[in-house]
């Protein structure tokens, strides 16, 4: 039990966690530019982050075991009985309150994401699919899209308060294996069979998602 | 189609084999959009029944019928007294004593930066008021002692002391008053309402206008009266106090009347024929014309007839009859208004004071056009007052823009007579009548009189207004043309002067 | 690090970031606690100089892009609360200092500057908008001060009357066969006074002696329905007087040049509504119409001319 690379298993495959600091950087991104005003970068900023999103619908799906919903989305019983540490198993990959976090974080991004093509500061930006809705409907989605960033801010917040709490009470690093994809041993469940897509295929999913997100663009140039 | 009997089909193919490459063509380009709307809509294109925010569909044999207004109107007609070349504010109603103070010295830098002008080049010398002003009726209004008869029904006017155009050329300024744009094709304010409102008396056009002093004419010609997109029979009908009042209307010494009835008798069988063959109703409309026409022999001759008034009505306002001149025109136009006429346009021309020949001078030109207008301008107002039709008729007096509190310097020299160059950064117009404040002034210009510094009023918003007092939203009096709902007052927002509202 | 230990850490940095926000955001922080409850939001009260001349002005001017649904920089100027807490870099009103307002400040930079209000693309306020707001803030930007000294009129925009084709035509229904009927037999003297009303005007003036007494009475139908009429030089006489008192929502009456008398004139006692009558060259008599005038019609013509 002295060999470190035996000691750590590798969990995480390269596009998940390639994928979620982007989409810390991207969060920032956009919060900072919507800020300063700067809409040219907020759009840029939030397409980006669109086509990430459905990557990660995609991935969810035909990804790694880890990064499959199916991995981490639990039945509530289940998760109810995790949080009051009645369920002692180990998961390789997200714990059931985690897995649903993940889930809950995709879907509000993904939300605030679609409602900010629809979207229009009243001035001299429109989102790019802005013109397909009324003025009016485009001003109410406007007011959700500041509604959903709220909601953001609370969820980040209570991902960071969680990952703090395995870190500093239950002294198991995450953030640490979101950057290098390996838990140590103790963490994973014994005889653990992972099975990995191959990045080409990632790779393939992200193009499309590229060309959706172009796509969009595309309907907000006159 | 399928409801077509043979009989439709053969008066269809008549009516193909009857349409010669010559009508083709001279039905120009206005004939083939019609060509094109008929294959797309399988319908006759009906100049008069136009689908708008506003219905004005009428029977094309009646197309100057009577139609309610949009909400309760204020006004029933228009008397507009336009001066033409543009009188000077500044010596009739802006009173400017500072101006008068800096009389000779050199126009300030700031006046000049920037600006274009008609004629003053370099620097030119301030002109003050020309003639002393005084305060005058129950409203204390400023007036010069050029107006001493209007002076009298100071109280019945509302002034407006800050119109304002971008036109600083007669034609184009002349054109943005009358039709709501500078360039030529727009109809003019009595077309638009004849348009929206038929006219009262179908013995008269419903749109007369009377010109005056003669040797000069309208810059922009005919086109201030015309119909421009709208259809032919609301453009303005010229008609002169002197002599026959509408050219080529009355009877040759040798026609009888009877006799003219059987000409339009067969000239209308002979439009009947055309009608029906082509289904034009522009040709229905020229039946209507000839048969107003005919009427209107016996009423326009009537109603121009001011020897019938009075001696001491003429006195009044200084009419002679048989003369031609503003004083005539202007007791023309309360008989006309008298007889339900909608709109009736005066010109009274030679208002361009430059000061380059003697009469363009402002002090002696304009002196002249006072002499010739105040007293029958006043005189109409008094009439109108008197009978109770003022409380339903709109009376506006004014130019097409304002003249410069500068000495012209035409080509930098110095004037031989005393003149102002155009300015349309502001001018001054009255209007009395119903619906409006009276007794007031509205908007101000600085103390040189040189822009203004509260309340502008644009052309547009002067229009707006009109249509407002005369029951109309001027945002949906529209007219189906090239594609846009075509407004008098254009595509710029316009305001409804609510300040001036009584 | 225990549990409880660690629930304590997050409580207080949670506090510590709530409270560096209500720091740096003082207007979240008034506006949190006056949603909550927990503080009174200052109101500002009917009639007063803010309710009828600074709120619409916001309204019409700042509130699409500061409001409810968009409050950009986080200020909101749809209430008067709302316009006293300011934006996210504090407040922007500083009552009795418009100079050291933000708001005012804003408003009157030239329009080509990166900051100025309304931004670029959007018309800038007018001379006497700013001057309300300047006078506004300098007299202590009060929620109750009615009115302001110098502060220029308010500018009333003229409101087009609505119109419902609907309820009209409901109006028009039960007379409008008698007016179809009339309007054919009498072409172009009964019209709608507007396409807004069943209220009618009739003008007979055109139709001179062709039209008297008689043709007068057919018009007994639409009585109540006339709100101008005019018979100017019509052969109309005295006959007419019971026919015309009956159109008793008459408010100008034209009877110029007809052969009514004192008789007449005496009938139209009972229209309460008339406003104007004309008796231009017609035999009535000045004292006949004294009681008239004492009830503020206008007249014109009679007695002495």
């Amino acid at each position: 039990m002295s060999d470190p690379v035996k000691e750590h298993v590798l969990v995480w495959d390269i596009p998940t966690r390639i994928f979620h600091w982007t989409i810390v950087v991207l969060v920032a991104l956009s919060w900072f530019s919507a800020d300063q005003g700067s809409m040219r970068v907020h759009l840029w900023s939030g397409l980006t982050l669109l086509a990430l999103l459905l990557f990660r619908v995609l991935w969810g799906l035909f990804g790694s075991t880890t990064a499959r919903f199916a991995d981490f989305l639990h039945p509530p019983r289940k998760v109810v009985a995790y949080l009051r540490g009645q369920e002692m198993a180990l998961y390789a990959g997200h714990n059931p309150a985690g897995g649903w976090m993940v889930a809950v974080m995709i879907g509000v991004l993904l939300a605030q994401a679609l409602t900010g093509l629809f979207s229009n500061d009243g001035l001299h930006f429109t989102g790019p699919l802005a013109l397909w809705v009324s003025d009016d409907v485009s001003t109410r989605v406007t007011g959700l899209h500041g509604t959903i960033f709220n909601i953001i801010l609370v969820l980040v917040w209570l991902h960071v308060v969680a990952v703090g709490f395995y870190l500093l009470v239950k002294n198991h690093n995450l953030v640490a294996a979101m950057f290098t994809g390996r838990k140590h041993s103790r963490h994973v469940p014994a005889g653990l069979n992972l099975s990995f897509t191959r990045l080409s295929n990632a790779l393939l999913l992200l193009g499309l998602t590229a060309v959706i997100a172009a796509w969009v663009f595309f309907q907000g140039v006159p | 189609m399928s409801d077509l009997t043979s009989d439709d089909l053969l008066a269809e193919y008549l009516k193909v084999q009857a349409q010669t490459r010559r009508q083709f063509v001279g039905w120009g380009a206005g004939g083939l959009g019609a060509l094109f709307m008929n294959s797309a809509m399988a319908a006759p294109p009906q100049p008069h029944a136009v689908p708008s925010a506003l219905n004005f569909a009428r029977d094309p044999a009646t197309p100057l019928s009577v139609l309610p207004p949009q909400f309760a109107a204020k006004v029933k007609r228009v008397i507009y007294l336009h001066m033409g070349g543009s009188p000077s504010q500044l010596d009739l109603f802006d009173y400017k004593p500072v101006l008068k103070r800096f009389h000779g010295h050199d126009c300030p830098q700031s006046f000049l930066a920037g600006k274009r002008f008609a004629f003053i080049q370099g620097v030119p010398k301030l002109l003050g008021p020309m003639f002393p002003f005084h305060q005058a009726g129950k409203s204390g209004a400023w007036i010069s002692d050029r107006l001493p008869h209007l002076e009298k029904q100071v109280d019945d006017l509302c002034i407006i002391k800050s119109m304002t155009t971008d036109q600083f050329n007669h034609a184009p300024a002349q054109l943005l008053v009358h039709t709501g744009d500078p360039r030529l094709g727009h109809a003019s304010l009595g077309s638009w309402i004849t348009y929206g409102l038929g006219s009262e008396n179908q013995n008269l056009p419903g749109f007369i206008v009377l010109i005056s002093n003669g040797g000069t004419t309208a810059n922009a010609g005919k086109p201030l009266w015309g119909s421009g997109f709208l259809p032919s029979v609301y453009q303005g009908v010229p008609c002169r106090s002197a002599s026959e009042p509408v050219l080529y209307l009355q009877n040759s010494p040798s026609v009888t009347r009877p006799e003219r009835r059987q000409v339009l008798d067969a000239v209308e069988e002979i439009n009947r024929e055309n009608f029906k063959t082509f289904g034009n109703p522009e040709t229905v409309t020229r039946i209507a014309q000839y048969e107003m026409a005919f009427r209107m022999q016996l009423e326009a001759s009537d109603a121009m007839d001011i020897k019938k008034e009075p001696a001491k009505v003429l006195e009044r306002y200084g009419a002679e009859p048989g003369k031609t001149s503003y004083a005539n025109n202007c007791l023309v136009a309360r008989r006309l208004a008298e007889r339900g006429v909608r709109f009736i346009q005066l010109y009274h021309w030679g208002w361009d004071s430059h000061g380059t020949p003697v009469d363009e001078g402002v002090n002696v030109g304009l002196v002249k056009r006072c002499k010739e207008t105040d007293q029958p301008t006043a005189a109409l107002l008094a009439d109108l007052k008197q009978r109770g039709l003022l409380e339903d008729t709109l009376v506006i007096w004014g130019g097409e823009f304002g003249r410069t509190p500068m000495w012209e310097n035409r080509g930098g020299q110095e004037m031989e007579f005393i003149g102002r160059d155009h300015h349309p950064s502001c001018f001054t117009l009255f209007m009395a009548g119903g619906g409006i404040k009276h007794g007031i002034s509205h908007g101000e210009t600085d103390e040189m009189g040189y822009s203004i510094v509260r309340n502008p009023v644009e052309v547009r918003d002067l229009h707006a207004t009109m249509l407002y007092l005369l029951g109309f939203d001027y945002r949906k009096l529209n007219y189906p043309y090239q594609g846009l709902d075509q407004k008098l007052t254009g595509v710029k927002p316009a305001r409804i002067v609510s300040e001036i509202l009584a | 690090m225990s549990a409880p230990a660690y629930a304590a850490c997050v409580a207080l940095v949670t506090a510590l970031g709530l409270g560096f926000a209500a720091w740096a955001h003082p207007a979240f922080l008034h506006s949190s606690l006056q949603n909550l409850g927990l503080e009174k939001a200052p109101r500002a009260m009917p009639g007063s100089f803010y309710i009828t001349r600074i709120a619409p002005l916001f309204e019409t001017r700042c509130v699409s892009c500061h409001g409810n649904t968009r409050a950009k920089g986080q200020l909101r100027l749809d209430s008067f609360a709302a316009a006293m807490r300011g934006g996210k870099d504090g407040t922007v009103i500083v009552p009795g200092d418009p100079g050291a307002s933000e708001l005012f400040h804003r408003i009157s930079l030239p329009v080509s500057d990166d900051k100025a209000m309304p931004p670029s693309g959007k018309s800038p306020l007018t001379a006497d908008e700013v001057t309300v707001i300047r006078l506004w803030i300098a007299a202590g930007a009060s929620g109750e001060m009615r009115t302001i000294k110098g502060a220029p009129k308010p500018v009333l925009e003229v409101r087009i009357p609505e119109s419902d084709p609907a309820a009209v035509q409901k109006q028009r229904a039960p007379l409008a066969a008698a007016v179809t009927q009339l309007q054919a037999r009498f072409p172009g003297v009964i019209i709608y006074e507007s396409r807004n009303s069943a209220d009618l005007e009739v003008d007979a003036s055109l139709k001179g002696a062709a039209f008297g007494d008689a043709d007068l009475a057919a018009l007994m139908p639409l009585k109540t329905r006339i709100t101008r009429a005019d018979f100017s030089g019509t052969s109309i006489t005295d006959a007419s007087a019971p026919a015309l008192a009956a159109m008793t929502a008459l408010t100008r009456l034209r009877l110029a040049r007809t052969q009514v008398t004192n008789k007449t004139i005496g009938s139209l006692a009972s229209l309460m509504t008339l406003k104007s009558v004309s008796l231009i060259d017609t035999k009535v008599s000045d004292a006949a119409l004294a009681p008239l005038r004492q009830r503020g019609v206008l007249v014109y013509g009679g007695g002495n001319e």
